[in-house]
């Protein structure tokens, strides 16, 4: 593998999709970062496709395929007619100069988490960048990755979009230097902030783009979980993409770039399985449009395809699954306990101020005495499901409720925040343009 | 509801959230948590002792967590998912002692001829405190 091969690969075929599919009024920033999250996704998709189909001889090939490809889509896009950005509000220069220090307080944050964890987090160490070693040392025998007889902690039926991306990073560097996941892990952050600008900004103008920044920035525990080197800020930027084309103006390229985003998600944890049904489910609730389903299906399934691929030929059973019982599952479903235990969990949860300061109580305010009398929207119940899915998943699961609730939920939270953030403040845009409106007449 | 007052909410929010994030990292983490070590700086030795591939024993003088009823932060835990880390790709093999070569991680190095008596191991090197190689004796 060479750098310069493996970089027009991440660049074109970003590029390429982002400009064969994208809503052709998308500013540039969007552009460029959806561009950047979804060619790193590719590059590591294909990866995994390439390792599992031909094993590691296969890779050299692929990223020349995958430059290719993004080539011809670039220039089969070039005559696509690019419309008109949205008026460009003006957005005061405090409301930017706010957002500047709200990021450069994160990275400074992100550094000292990274100096002090130099491994990343507890899962980074015990399923990601493990991983990440096994399909980098291990050549030709990288299957011992998901050998059986790793504990089950290691999570080998976990999808690895990450760990390919770092593991390809190992190998084009050739040697496993430390800067490489973490480098991975900030710009995935910083992906997160741009793409929740940028996207607000093209959807509702500059002010609400910036707010919308605001809001994760200056979470808490944004800067934390973006050093721990895991795959839960991946996820939320693939949930995010998916989330602000589908709210944006509905096309059938634009409903496959966010298939295609929600199965980059698919890729990188299971959860995103769970976040792409649900996306789906709510296209066809709300919209009643089972043609915009199955675009978005369509968009989604080469790496569902992926998945399935691993999930059945490759990995070993997932341990909800392989350590829960009948027996079990009934008794937890009929366990009033567990189901209050759950309740109160949450609800101390919303009001954790070490992890989300005020953020997570305002928002739940606002869903309970707002956003509820508001028209339903796509991203809303999508995420509304998403929440309600949780909830027997919890209950059902084998292990006990306290441990995976306190070892999972800040991880969940933050994979959906930036798209609750979204969903969010496009009814609050919404509803500024209805009371401009209204005072005008 | 205006934008106006829509901003000025999550100015005050972003504030207080920018707080609580320098509050923890810059005032209270470094008074209560110290800088970490790289998780190889412990298993290098060990590491150059090892093939670089296949499975191996391992076996400690601290439980790891193998059924849900076990406590999978518990420190015994943390050893085993630490070498494993950092041998990838090595397997290793937890309570396997009758594996050609098996690795010892202890949390007390001192009690390594302990360990190797009752399991019926002889040590062919140590490589730290608490991390040794060794085999069964009926393979000697």
């Amino acid at each position: 593998m060479s750098v310069l091969l493996a970089a027009s690969a991440i660049v074109l075929s970003g590029a390429g999709l982002v400009a064969a599919l994208a809503p052709p009024s998308c500013g540039g920033a969007l552009r460029v970062a959806m561009a950047a999250a979804l060619g790193l996704g590719t590059w590591s998709a294909t990866y995994a496709a390439a390792l599992l189909l031909f094993g590691p001889q296969g890779l050299a090939a692929k990223d020349l395929l995958l430059a290719i490809a993004g080539a011809a889509l670039l220039i089969a896009s070039r005559r696509r007619d690019v419309g008109m950005p949205p008026e460009a509000d003006a957005v005061p220069h405090w409301l930017w100069a706010l957002l500047a220090l709200s990021c450069a307080v994160a990275t400074i944050l992100f550094v000292e988490h990274t100096l002090r964890f130099p491994d990343g987090g507890w899962d980074a160490w015990m399923v990601w960048n493990l991983r990440a070693r096994f399909l980098a040392r291990a050549g030709a025998g990288f299957r011992a990755a998901f050998s059986p007889d790793l504990l089950y902690l290691a999570h080998q039926d976990y999808p690895f979009l990450l760990p390919g991306l770092v593991a390809q990073g190992f190998l084009l560097r050739g040697a496993e230097a430390a800067w490489i996941p973490v480098s991975l892990a900030w710009l995935y952050g910083a992906l997160a902030v741009a793409l929740l600008v940028s996207s607000l900004g093209w959807l509702r103008g500059g002010s609400w783009g910036v707010l919308g920044g605001l809001s994760l920035a200056a979470m808490p525990c944004f800067p934390t979980f973006a050093s721990n080197q895991q795959s839960d800020v991946p996820l939320a930027v693939y949930l995010l993409i998916s989330m602000a084309l589908i709210a944006g103006p509905r096309s059938r390229p634009a409903l496959l770039l966010a298939g295609f985003s929600a199965g980059l998600g698919m890729w990188t944890k299971n959860e995103g399985a769970l976040f792409a049904a649900c996306l789906a489910a709510a296209l066809a609730w709300r919209d009643r449009d089972l043609r915009a389903v199955g675009w978005f299906a369509l968009g989604a399934l080469p790496l569902a395809t992926l998945l399935v691929g691993f999930k059945l030929g490759v990995a070993p059973p997932t341990d909800l699954a392989a350590l829960s019982t009948p027996q079990g599952v009934l008794a937890h479903a009929l366990s009033l306990r567990r189901w209050a235990e759950l309740l109160l969990l949450t609800l101390r949860r919303i009001v954790y101020f070490q992890d989300f300061g005020l953020w997570s109580m305002a928002e739940v305010l606002l869903l309970l005495f707002w956003v509820r009398k508001q028209p339903a929207t796509v991203p809303g119940t999508a995420l509304f499901l998403a929440c309600l899915a949780f909830g027997p998943i919890y209950v059902l699961q084998p292990h006990r409720l306290d441990w995976i609730y306190r070892t999972s939920a800040d991880r969940i939270f933050i994979q959906l925040w930036p798209s609750a953030v979204l969903a969010t403040l496009l009814h609050l845009a919404r509803a500024t343009d209805r009371a401009r409106t209204t005072a005008r007449t | 509801m205006s934008i106006g007052r829509i901003t000025a909410a999550i100015a005050i929010l972003a504030a207080v959230g920018l707080g609580r994030g320098v509050y923890f990292h810059l005032i209270s983490e470094p008074r209560h948590d110290v800088l970490h070590e790289p998780i190889d700086s412990r298993y290098a030795a060990l590491r150059a002792l090892l093939p670089p591939a296949g499975e191996v024993g391992y076996v400690s003088d601290l439980p790891v967590a193998v059924r849900l009823d076990q406590d999978a932060g518990s420190l015994g835990t943390r050893l085993y998912l630490h070498a494993q880390y950092a041998l990838a790709p090595l397997v290793l093999r937890y309570d396997d002692a009758r594996a050609p070569l098996v690795i010892a991680n202890l949390a007390d190095p001192g009690k390594l001829p302990q360990i190797a008596r009752e399991r019926g191991l002889s040590v062919v090197a140590e490589a730290g405190p608490g991390l040794a190689v060794l085999r069964p004796k009926a393979l000697r």
